[in-house]
């Protein structure tokens, strides 16, 4: 018992250390997304709060640049309002008047963006209070950007599609047959879709669309294009695809809320 | 207490400098200067190792929260704080470390300052990087991110000597 005791009196510092690592080594293995999101969700307000305010900052010297993207976005939208108003009959304005569109658009901006680590996040300035929750879908006028993990009152915490742990089903353009896009954490420019069978016919530069099974996102949004492929695994591709999204340059997404999330969620449930 | 007071405001002030300036800073996605170690650099000679080792843990913890990751910082700082007493007794000169000094360049001189950085930040760097990335397939584009942020870290701590923290 004394030469235990002696033991920890000599080594203390050591066993403090080994302490401090394992409670570390634990946050590692444990912090899977959901976890760290409630983690991190006490300290939402607090650094949201700073970094908003850095932003502020931030902003006022990027407003050139801002200024000629926003332009440029208002003449795609005013050119996509022609096209659509052209197309609409009376009916779905009708249906559009009593609410039943399914899809809205919350815009919002980005206060906070990392693209150099493994598990990035992006932080927006909008929350709970203007309607942005949990597993929402999030776009970029250049393509899709991520899912909403969580969300405080005033601001939430993004997935991006550079986070190791996103995955989203998502189909080929030309052939509709859907796979797994996730990244593998080597560029922020491209991203790995999985999962496509060998017998598939790709070309390169084919674009790549979500496929819209999930709730999250409607079908059709524009992801990437086919950099390039390999058949190493066998039976499936190992696909490039290079993003449209330009993660370094975002500044301006939208949050999109679909009415009609947890009916369909509620009904994918009950038949499992 | 004076020395107490200074080095909470100096872990306040690298933590903020951390999240809100450096991690804008990228070069081509291969170069992250990870700055905010200079809080365990500088803590003075006499400092107890057990609290060296819970302000290192502090210190990751405050980053893992400011950048959403969990416990990788923590595992580093915790991992440079240990061992700064180890790398210091190798860096002394014969007569050993006087009191009423401080690790910095203006007692001990540019070379051993740059030396001691070095050292730790590529310790840390280390265990970082390979924590994020947590897989061996990416060994070698992992080494050279280490690499080439360890160089960018150092030379923007050393050079942070000559401007900020100059006494």
């Amino acid at each position: 018992m004394r030469t235990l005791l002696r033991f920890f009196q000599n080594n203390y510092n050591l066993l403090l250390f080994l302490l401090l690592e394992i409670i570390a080594f634990t946050l590692i293995i444990q912090g899977n997304s959901y976890q760290r999101s409630k983690l991190v969700g006490l300290n939402r307000q607090v650094t949201g709060y700073i970094y908003s305010k850095a932003d502020g900052a931030r902003e006022y010297f990027s407003l050139k640049e801002a200024n000629e993207l926003l332009l440029e976005e208002n003449t795609k939208l005013r050119n996509r309002l022609d096209l659509i108003s052209s197309s609409l009959d009376s009916a779905s304005v009708i249906s559009e008047v009593k609410g039943e569109h399914r899809y809205y658009f919350v815009q919002s901006r980005i206060v906070h963006n990392n693209t150099y680590r493994q598990y990035n996040f992006l932080t927006l300035n909008k929350g709970k209070k203007q309607g942005v929750f949990r597993d929402m879908g999030v776009v970029s006028e250049q393509g899709l950007v991520g899912i909403v993990l969580e969300s405080s009152a005033n601001f939430s915490t993004v997935i991006p599609i550079i986070n190791r742990e996103f995955r989203l089903s998502a189909k080929i353009k030309s052939n509709n047959y859907a796979g797994i896009l996730q990244w593998d954490g080597s560029s922020p420019r491209f991203a790995v879709l999985s999962e496509i069978p060998f017998h598939v016919d790709l070309t390169e530069g084919d674009t790549i669309l979500t496929s819209g099974f999930s709730s999250i996102f409607p079908e059709g949004i524009e992801v990437g294009r086919i950099e390039s492929f390999s058949l190493e695994k066998g039976n499936f591709y190992d696909i490039k695809v290079e993003l449209f999204t330009d993660f370094q340059g975002l500044f301006h997404v939208n949050v999109i809320r679909n009415y009609r999330q947890e009916e369909q969620l509620n009904l994918e449930i009950q038949y499992r | 207490m004076y020395i107490i007071a200074r080095n909470i405001f100096r872990f306040v002030v690298v933590i903020l400098f951390q999240v809100l300036v450096m991690d804008n800073v990228m070069i081509n996605g291969y170069m992250i200067p990870y700055i905010y170690i200079l809080f365990i650099l500088l803590m003075p000679f006499e400092t107890p190792r057990w609290i060296q080792l819970l302000s290192g843990f502090a210190l990751g913890l405050a980053m893992d929260l400011f950048t959403g990751t969990p416990g990788m910082h923590t595992a580093a700082t915790v991992l440079a704080a240990f061992v700064r007493p180890y790398l210091l007794d190798l860096l002394a000169s014969r007569d050993g470390y006087e009191s009423e000094t401080f690790p910095r360049i203006h007692y001990y001189g540019f070379l051993w300052f740059l030396k001691y950085t070095l050292l730790i930040v590529v310790i840390h760097h280390l265990a970082l990087f390979y924590l994020e990335v947590f897989q061996l397939k990416l060994f070698f584009s992992t080494l050279l991110r280490v690499i080439l942020s360890s160089i960018l870290s150092t030379s923007t701590i050393v050079l942070s000597q000559y401007f900020v923290f100059r006494k």
